[in-house]
Formats: structure tokens, sequence, C-alpha cells
């Protein structure tokens, strides 16, 4: 029944990756910049210290010109602090904008995705892409890019300070790194499902736990406790074993690129050594080349630590940005239904390819103003039947038509006219009780909106302490099951389509509450058509006509009377159910 | 496999000694006491590898002035030799410092997230009451890592300590001022930072306060993308979203504005101060009081105290934000569970379950329903019976709440409509705290007329469910709850609703099948469906939470008007009217 989104390919995500610089191109500049001029700042200290070298160790010492170097080391580290300050700062916000940017454009690929994706989509892929992987994506923008950045410029800069101080010396030092590159790569080959296992590991200990605790009153009556700290034990040693195992890899990258920035040191010093010998280089460039090589290793670490970061956000990123290759609603034809009668013919439904036909050519004719029930086993096809009549889904094979024109083409601002489903999955938004009714009506006064929630016979309204400024989810007042199913009906009422398909709209009601709401409800939709999909026969019972279905076939049809009298599976129902 | 990793680490990491709780400080010491051995070693190889960081200046200033100012290249060759040595080796142990550490963090992460599940099951019914699964969710979320992070101060917060002595004593060789100067310095470093981290704080907080809202704005709005998609007002959420995003960002401005400061001076400051020392120690070596090669060394160890003091602030962040979590963490292990363990024993035939209140008698071995226009009557009454809440309820001549409570749970099942499923396979489901055998468990199964269930999955009872079986459909998850109660075979089996979410031929089957299975134990069912309450020995019509009325279906259909307007779901009047 579901459907994975896609995730963006490495084309997709380079495009989009230029987009989101491009479209702040000035901060982008401005770091790079900036960071440069930070790091170059950064070098003068060694470079300095060098030439204080060459000067103690010279025959006349003169204090005046060290006290004039290391003045120069002092402001350089000033500057250094309030340009890479400045430099951080853009940083800073150019990651806030950016994040924004990459949430807000992801909210309206995921709104704008057509009504059969998002019907398929199970929510927790979105929910997971928007929250997790936008998050991982800000988090990374706002604190590693910057440092990453930085750092990355320091490498930069001080390796070309190196190979300008001496280009030999500088060539060997640079040289003796190259091997990092061979280590880091076939860490992050390996890293990378390291960490995926790690993450899911930690999912399943936040989920043991979470069942946990909101299923407490379950393990007591059912007496789970044992069986439920064995789940725990088993989630904790699936996370150490995967802790384990990326601690095996690190314990192969951290050491050995640690104990590689002495290579360096150890060349410069032994070709140094040599080089000065014969008065090639002077003793101060050696020191400043070996005092170089050595703060290289800061920088160099910190990419180090964060480029697993950088590695995973890439990822995400590539969740985020898959939405864009969802598939996008067709293209209106732009024909206008005049009458409302609906015409099902022929329609076969397969959800997917696999699975064979869950509707098997169902022909059913409904006129405008009826009210028609259907009715029949779990897995007939009854709630499928009623996403194809409310435009959800296209058949594969058949047609489902208003006045000739096929209800899944129209615009969905026509559509919403239309036809509106009513489910028992509803939903109440973190707003208030007005906020939740006006989505359907933008423009309704509040005498309609106490008008509507009249409609569905729900008198908790008057018990609201704040009426319909009340917030109604969350830590407001939250509705119960059966408040937020009379909500999903007030919208109806509100949206006032011509056709509404109540899909066990009323099945989480109390009884009394369910028939007063239905009546309730039934008095205003008068003049409506009318499709309920019921597993209570009484509302089969008020309905002008009754379709009966079984195994993706509507296999009778016709008034309640008529099919009692008919002794068929509708008739045994009906006896069963009410035997009077 | 997992279960025997499951096993060996819980074998390994198995703590007899009750956690203390007296105060969060104790709480992290009862943590390093349950892995003394471990912790020494992080101490001692912390501190081993910290205080190697000052050696290779040491190496490297004796390589330049013994062998190459002197021009000895055999000098250089070996201090070059002992230079490469030693910072493999100490690489090395930094390896293993790193590996101590994260097995300590995994070891504390496992006790902490252990002693909460276990606390969590032996609360039970009342962790809802005196806490909230969002409390545990946050321990295993954040509290957990933020107390096994912490305890990384045994290693290198004991290591920085060390290294800082170590590194002043050096110090103090070369020049007793130039000790006096650097010990004196960096703590007063450390004060200059930490006022800006404290800024950086505050800024967070509101920040992440905020990022939250978006995270539950976006959460709302995907979840309920239905609704919108179904009904309109997608504009108006997502105009909101922005909105708040465009909030964020400002907020995310103000962090960026404190984080850039930290990370400006968290490098800038130690440089500066770098520069102030060497402007020093240059001096000292221009007047000819310290060698060129001490002036290296003073330069590397100043640089090199870097790690050790930036490693103490961070411990100091660590362990407070530990004290906070901590907190959470003993205030939940310290709730009560509410076990007024009474003296009294069951005898081995209890005789008439009887609920004062309500007037509910339930005969031994009957079939009992409970109807009612207010649902919650009915269940109110099965907790009483169950001893969920407190009552007066007696089974035979005993007081319920004068028996220990696992007797009850023991013989009494209360089986909820919304009680959870936990993730795991069908079978172990099924199985609940018994061995799952065969031919029970098929039995079972058969009769919640859940076998369609195991046989469409591609595993049978080996198929593996979600948490909260969210894979399957409401009905398939109430008959496996259905028959995982008959599994447990209890003496009395309370349930609630237990097939209000399948259709009607399914629900006769069950009440059938049900009625059947429990054939000679005690079972009552609140329902208002006439085809499980034609099935019943006894039926009893609630009224305002008492008896009002008592016979079979028939007797009460035939004669009592209010009930038959309850269980046909009409009101009074046509009640009548349907019965004329």
């Amino acid at each position: 029944m579901s459907t994975r989104l896609p995730v963006a390919d490495a084309a997709q995500i380079r495009a989009a990756l230029r987009q989101d610089v491009r479209s702040d191109r000035r901060a982008f500049a401005g770091m790079l910049v900036l960071n440069a001029l930070a790091a170059l700042a950064a070098l003068v200290g060694p470079a300095y210290l060098g030439r204080i070298v060459d000067e103690v160790t010279g025959a006349h010492p003169s204090v005046s010109v060290v006290n004039h170097d290391a003045l120069i080391i002092v402001v350089f580290a000033l500057a250094q602090i309030l340009v890479s300050r400045w430099a951080l700062l853009i940083g800073a916000r150019f990651g806030e904008r950016t994040s924004a940017r990459i949430r807000e454009r992801m909210l309206e690929r995921a709104l704008s995705l057509p009504a059969s994706v998002v019907e398929h989509t199970t929510t927790g892929d979105l929910v997971s892409r928007g929250t997790n992987d936008a998050g991982m994506v800000a988090a990374t923008l706002r604190d590693a890019a910057p440092i990453i950045f930085v750092s990355a410029v320091q490498v930069l800069c001080i390796a070309g300070a190196v190979l300008v101080l001496n280009p030999l010396l500088g060539i060997c030092g640079v040289a003796c790194l190259v091997g990092d590159v061979f280590v880091l790569r076939w860490y992050l080959r390996r890293s990378r499902p390291a960490f995926l296992a790690q993450s899911i590991a930690g999912a399943a200990i936040t989920d043991v736990m979470e069942s946990t605790a909101s299923g407490a009153r379950t393990v007591d009556a059912l007496g789970l406790e044992q069986r439920r700290i064995e789940a725990a034990e088993t989630a904790f040693a699936a996370s150490i074993k995967a802790q384990m195992h990326s601690l095996r890899l690190r314990l192969v990258l951290f050491p050995t690129v640690d104990a590689s920035y002495v290579l360096p040191l150890a060349a410069i010093l032994l070709i140094g050594g040599a080089l000065y010998e014969h008065g090639e280089v002077s003793l101060g460039a050696v020191v400043a080349s070996t005092l170089y090589m050595r703060q290289l290793a800061g920088p160099l670490d910190t990419v180090l630590v964060w480029i697993q970061t950088l590695q995973n956000a890439a990822v995400s990123y590539a969740r985020v940005e898959g939405l864009s290759a969802a598939p996008q609603a067709p293209v209106p034809t732009g024909a206008i239904p005049a009458g409302d009668r609906i015409e099902v013919a022929g329609a076969h439904f397969a959800y997917n390819a696999d699975h064979g036909d869950v509707l098997h050519g169902v022909d059913l004719v409904v006129q405008p103003g009826e009210r028609l029930a259907i009715v029949g086993a779990s897995g007939a096809g009854k709630s499928t039947l009623g996403r194809l009549l409310a435009g959800i889904d296209h058949p594969n094979q058949g047609t489902v038509t208003v006045d000739g024109i096929p209800i899944a083409d129209l615009p969905p601002e026509r559509l919403r006219r239309q036809v509106v489903l009513v489910t028992q999955e509803h939903h109440v938004f973190h707003d208030t009780l007005r906020g939740n009714l006006k989505l359907a009506k933008a423009d309704a006064t509040d005498d309609e909106l106490l008008a509507a929630l009249g409609a569905v016979d729900a008198g908790w309204i008057d018990a609201l302490p704040d009426g319909l400024d009340t917030f109604v989810a969350g830590n407001g007042h939250r509705l119960d099951g059966a408040q937020a199913q009379q909500l999903a009906l007030a919208r109806v009422v509100l949206a006032d389509p011509h056709t509404v398909i109540l899909d066990e709209a009323t099945a989480l009601l109390d009884p009394a509450t369910a028939r007063n709401t239905e009546q309730a409800l039934a008095a205003v939709l008068r003049g409506r058509t009318v499709i309920a999909i019921a597993h209570r026969l009484q509302t089969a019972h008020d309905a002008d006509r009754v379709a009966v279905m079984d195994a993706g076939l509507v296999t009778e049809l016709g008034t309640h009377e008529e099919l009692v009298a008919s002794e068929g599976t509708y008739a045994a129902l009906w006896r069963s159910w009410h035997r009077d | 496999m997992a279960d025997h990793d499951a096993a060996r680490i819980a074998d390994r990491y198995a703590d007899p000694r009750p956690g203390d709780l007296r105060s969060p400080l104790r709480f992290l010491l009862w943590l390093i006491a349950g892995q003394k051995w471990r912790v020494l070693r992080a101490s001692v190889v912390g501190s081993a590898w910290m205080v190697g960081l000052a050696l290779p200046p040491y190496l490297l200033s004796e390589a330049i002035d013994e062998g190459l100012r002197s021009r000895d290249n055999g000098a250089l060759v070996g201090w070059v030799l002992a230079l490469v040595a030693f910072c493999v080796g100490n690489a090395a142990l930094g390896g293993l410092r790193h590996g101590t550490m994260t097995k300590i963090r995994t070891y504390s992460a496992y006790q902490t997230g252990l002693s909460t599940v276990r606390h969590a099951t032996r609360l039970g019914a009342a962790l809802g009451r005196k806490s909230s699964s969002g409390e545990v969710v946050a321990i295993g979320l954040g509290d957990v890592q933020a107390i096994s992070t912490a305890l990384t101060v045994t290693g290198p917060g004991v290591g920085s300590v060390v290294a800082y002595v170590v590194v002043a004593v050096l110090l103090f060789t070369i020049s007793p001022l130039l000790a006096v100067v650097v010990s004196a310095g960096v703590p007063v470093l450390a004060l200059t930072i930490g006022p800006v981290l404290h800024r950086t704080h505050g800024a967070m907080t509101p920040y992440r306060e905020q990022n939250r809202a978006l995270t539950n704005r976006l959460i709302d709005i995907v979840t309920g993308l239905r609704v919108l998609s179904g009904l309109g007002g997608k504009q108006a959420y997502l105009g909101r979203y922005r909105e708040d995003s465009r909030a964020l960002v400002r907020q995310g401005y103000r962090v960026g504005a404190a984080t850039s400061w930290t990370g400006a001076l968290g490098t800038g400051l130690p440089t500066l101060f770098l520069a102030a020392v060497t402007w020093i120690a240059a001096r000292m070596a221009a007047e000819g009081s310290i060698t060129v090669g001490q002036l290296i060394a003073v330069y590397g160890y100043v640089a090199m105290l870097v790690a050790p003091v930036s490693s103490l602030i961070e411990g100091a962040q660590q362990l407070t934000a530990a004290t906070v979590a901590a907190r959470r963490v003993i205030r939940f292990l310290a709730l009560e569970p509410d076990h007024s363990d009474g003296e009294h024993d069951l005898g081995p035939d209890s005789g008439v379950l009887h609920d004062p209140l309500s007037g509910t008698e339930i005969p031994p071995g009957s079939f009992v329903a409970l109807v009612g226009a207010e649902s919650a009557d009915c269940t109110g009454v099965l907790e009483r019976l169950a001893r969920f809440t407190a009552s007066d309820a007696t089974w035979g001549a005993v007081r319920l709440d004068e028996v220990a409570l696992p007797q009850i749970r023991s013989r009494i099942l209360l089986a909820e409509n919304d009680a959870t499923i936990f993730a795991g396979t069908i079978r172990e489901a099924v199985a609940g705290r018994r061995a799952a055998l065969e031919p029970d468990l098929g039995h079972a199964v058969t009769a919640a007329v859940a076998s369609d269930i195991v046989d469409a999955l591609p595993d049978g009872l080996g198929s593996t469910l979600d948490s909260q079986a969210r894979n399957l459909s409401g009905g398939q998850r109430q008959r496996l709850r259905l028959a995982r109660a008959l599994y447990a075979q209890p003496e009395v089996l309370l349930l609630v609703e237990p097939a209000s979410a399948v259709d009607a031929p399914t629900e006769a089957a069950m009440a059938t099948r049900l009625r059947e299975a429990r054939r000679g134990l005690t079972t009552v069912v609140t329902t208002s469906s006439p085809l499980v309450l034609d099935r019943a020995d006894l039926v009893l019509h609630l009224v305002a939470g008492r008896v009002a009325a008592s016979g079979t279906h028939q007797e009460l259909w035939r004669s009592n008007p209010a009930y038959r307007s309850v269980v046909s779901r009409t009101t009074a009047t046509q009640g009548q009217e349907a019965a004329q």
C-alpha cells in the first residue's frame, strides 16, 4: 500500500547545492575571503618566530628587533580573532538562511504532492525527512560547515605558506601526508553503513523505552515485565555491538592519521638539516617550516572529525531534495462538470502490479442527492472504491466520472468542491478550534463555524474555556477521538461539497452520539450525494440504496427492503445483526 | 545472534547494586564505581597521553639545538628517530584512550537506560499517573547521553590536570618566570572564555525552543497532509510555517553572534597568549638566558596546553549538563509503584466477582456482557474488578485491595482496546509472558479470527510487527490483542470492546469463537454490538454507572426500551416506534 518517496541522485544534489550557494552568493564570497584572511593572519606567528630564531642565533641578537617581531605576532593574533569572528558570524547567518530555505522548500514540495502520492506515502517517511534530515542539514550548516570551511582554508593556506617559504621542504612535508587520503577513503567507505547501523540501533533503544513507558499499563496487565527488560537488553546489546564496530573503524583511522603528522616533521628536519649544512636554507626557515607542519595538525584533525558529519548531511540533503523528484499532480484537462451524476464503469484497481487487483471491474451509478451505503467484509474493496470515488486514485482500467469527466482529473480546488472523503483517520492541528475549522473555508464567519459544529451535534463546544479560540491540541484542551471525528465532519459541512464520502466516519463515536451526529449531518447534507461506507448495518438501513461488496465486486445493489427480500448475503447479515 | 549478545553483555554488565539516588553527583559516582578498573585505566592512559603531547616540543627542540644548529647529523637523526617513535607510540596510546572512553560511555548508557526501563516496568499502570512516556523518552534520548558523555571527565579530564602540572614543572626547569606566567595565565584564559560560553548558552535556549516548536509545526502539517489535501488550507499553514521559520532565522542570528565569539576566542585567545609568552621567551633568548631550542620548546608547550585547557572547559560544561540530566533520572527512579501489598490470599476457587459501586455481580464461569450509553461506565467497572483503580470490589469473600497485586494480575486479566502491542514477531506478541507453545498458540489465533492475518504475512507467526503494530490495520490489531488475551488463559478475562473495529461478519465469528474458547472460565466484555450481546449468558445494562437491568439479550431487547435504544443506536422514542 505504501510507496517510498524518491531520494535525489548525485547530479540533482550538485544542482541543488549550486542553487543554494548562488542564492546567497555574497555571503558565501564573504565567508571565503574572510576565512582566507584569518588563516593568513594565523600564518604570521610561526613566520615571525622563525625570524626571531634567526635574529637570536645571529651574531648580535638585538632585543629591539625581537620586540618588533613579537609585537607583530601579537597584533596578528588579535587580527585573527577579529577577522575569524566576522567570518564565523557571516557563516552562521549563511547557514541559518540556507537551512530556512531548505526546510521551507521541503514543506512547499510536500504540500504540492498529489493526493494519490500523499495517500500512499507513510507519514513517518515525510516526517523524518522534514525533521531528522532537514534538522541534520541545518545543524551541519550551523555547526560543522563554518568550522570545516575555516579548517579547510587554513590547511590550504598553511600548505601554501610552507611551499612559499621553501618549495623543496614544503613539497616533502605535504607529500608525507598523502597516505592519509587513502586511509580516509578506506574509512569513509565503511563508516557510513556503520553510522547508519548505529543510528538504527539508537532508534531501537528509544523505541523500546518509549513503548515500554507508554505501554506500562499493558506491561502491568499482562505481566510482561521480564519480556520488556529482555527487549531493552537486546536493543542495548545491538547498540553496543554497532558502537564497537564503529569504534574499531575509528581505531584504525585516528591513530594512523595521528601518527602520520610526525612524518612531515621528520622529513623537514632531516632534509632541512642537510640543506642547512650546505648553507642552502636558514635555520629560521627550517624551524618555521616545522612549526607550520605542526600547525597543520589542528585543522586537519578538525576536518577529519567533522567529515563524517558532512557525509551524513549529504545523505540527509539527498533525502530532503528527493521530494522534487516525486511524481507531480497531472495537469488538469480543464473540463468542469455541470452535473453531479457519478458513474463507475468497469473499474479495476491494484495498489501495485505484483499484488493483483483489489477491484475487479466495479459498475455503479450514484444519482445526485442519493444516499448510498456500501457494506461488505474487510478486504472487499470498500475503502478502495471510496478513494476512487473521491478522485484520489485513478482506476487502472475503466472509468470513474462525474458528469462524464474523470473525477481524478479535476484540479484540486475544483475537486474539493466536488467531493470530500472523511475517514476514521482524523487529524486535529496544533491550533485553535477556529483555525482547525477555517482550513475548510477560509472566509467563514464565527456564526458559520458554530453552525457547522451544531450540525454534527458537537455540543461540547459550549464547555470549551475560550470557545472557538480554545487551543485544541498539544498542551491545550485536547479533543478526544470522538470529538476529533466530529470536528472532521464539521469541516465537511463548511467545505460543503456536492458529494460526501464517509468511510467509517462515525466509528469512534458512542452509539448514542454516533446516531445523533449521523442524523444531524443528514439534515445538513440534505440534497447532497452521500456515500457511506459502514460496518454498522443501521447506517445501511437508513440509506436510499445499499451496495454490497465482496472480493472487489459489487455483488448486490438495491434498497434495504429489496436486499432483505432477495435472501442474499445482506439479508443473512441483517438477520444476524438484528435478531428480532 | 543478537539475543546471545544480549545475554553476554547483560552478564558482563550485570550490576546487583541499587543505583545511588541520593544526589546527581552520587549517581555519577555510582556509575564510576561500577566500572572502577576501566575508569582507573582511562585516567592512567588519559594522563599518559596528554603528558605525552608535551614531549614532542622537547624532542623537537633537542633535534634543533643538538642536531641542526650544531650541524651534528648523528644527533639529528637520533633525535628525529626518537621523535617519530614517540609520536607513533603516543598515537597508539591515544587510540587506547579513545577505546576505553567509548566503553565507559556505553557502560554508563547501558546502566542508566536499563535502570530506567526496569523501573518503568516496576511502576506499571502507575507510570501514566506519576510520570509520562515523554519523560522516559527524554531520559532515553537526552539524559542517558549527557550522563555518559560527562564521564569522559574521568579520562581526558584527569589527564588534563596532570598534563597541566607536568608542563608547569617542565617550564620551571627552563625559566621560573615563564612557569609562573603560563600556569597563572592559563586559568585566567579559561575564566575569560567562561562568560562567553554562558552567553552562547543563553542564546541557545530560546533558539532550541523555537526550533522544537517549528519542528512540531512541521510534524503537525505533514501528519495532517491528507486533511489539507482533501479540504484545503495549505496556503494558510505554509504561510504560518514560513513566518515561524523566519523567526527562527532571527533567533539563529542571535546565536550566531554569540557562537562566533566563542569560536574566534576559543582558538584566538590561546594564540594571543601564545604570542605574549613567545615575546617574553624571545627576549630571554635574545638576552641569552635561554637557548633557541628552549624558545621553541616553550612555544611548543604553550601551544600544546590548548588541548588540556579546552578539554577542561568542555568537561566542566558536560558535568553541568550531566547534573541536570542525572537529577531528572533519579527523580524518575525514585517514583514509588503504588502496590499496597495486602496480606490476604485468594482462595483456589474464588467465587463471585462483585463491584459494589455499580452493583455488578459476575458469577464464576459465566460469559457476561456490560452495555451502557456511556462507555466509560462499563470500562470503569472492569478497571475496578481488575484493581487498576481503588475500589471496594470483592472476589468471593476477599476484598481485592487486601490481596497482593501480583496474585490478582496472574488470575484476572484486563485486556483493553488500546493496549500496546510491542515490536517483535507475531509469535512473541501473542505469547506474552508465557512460552510460545503449539498447539495453544494456533488455537488462540483461530479463536480470535486472526488466522488470515498470520496467513497473509510472508513469515506467518514469525513475521515482525512494528512498534504498536503500525503495519497492521486497526481491526487486525484488535484481533491480535484478543489472541494474546486468550493465550494468557486467565481465570477471569475482562475485555473492553474487543470487536469494535472489525466488520460485522468477523465480529460475529469472533463472538462465537470467544465464547467457545472461554467455556468454563469467567469472561466479561463491554460492548454495544447485538452480535456479541446475543451470545452472552448474562447482559448487564448500566445507566448512570449502575446496573439498571439484567437478563439475556433477547429478554432485554423485548422488554426494555432504554436498552433497545442503546443497542440499536436509535434515540429512545425511535426505539419505541421500532418496537411497535
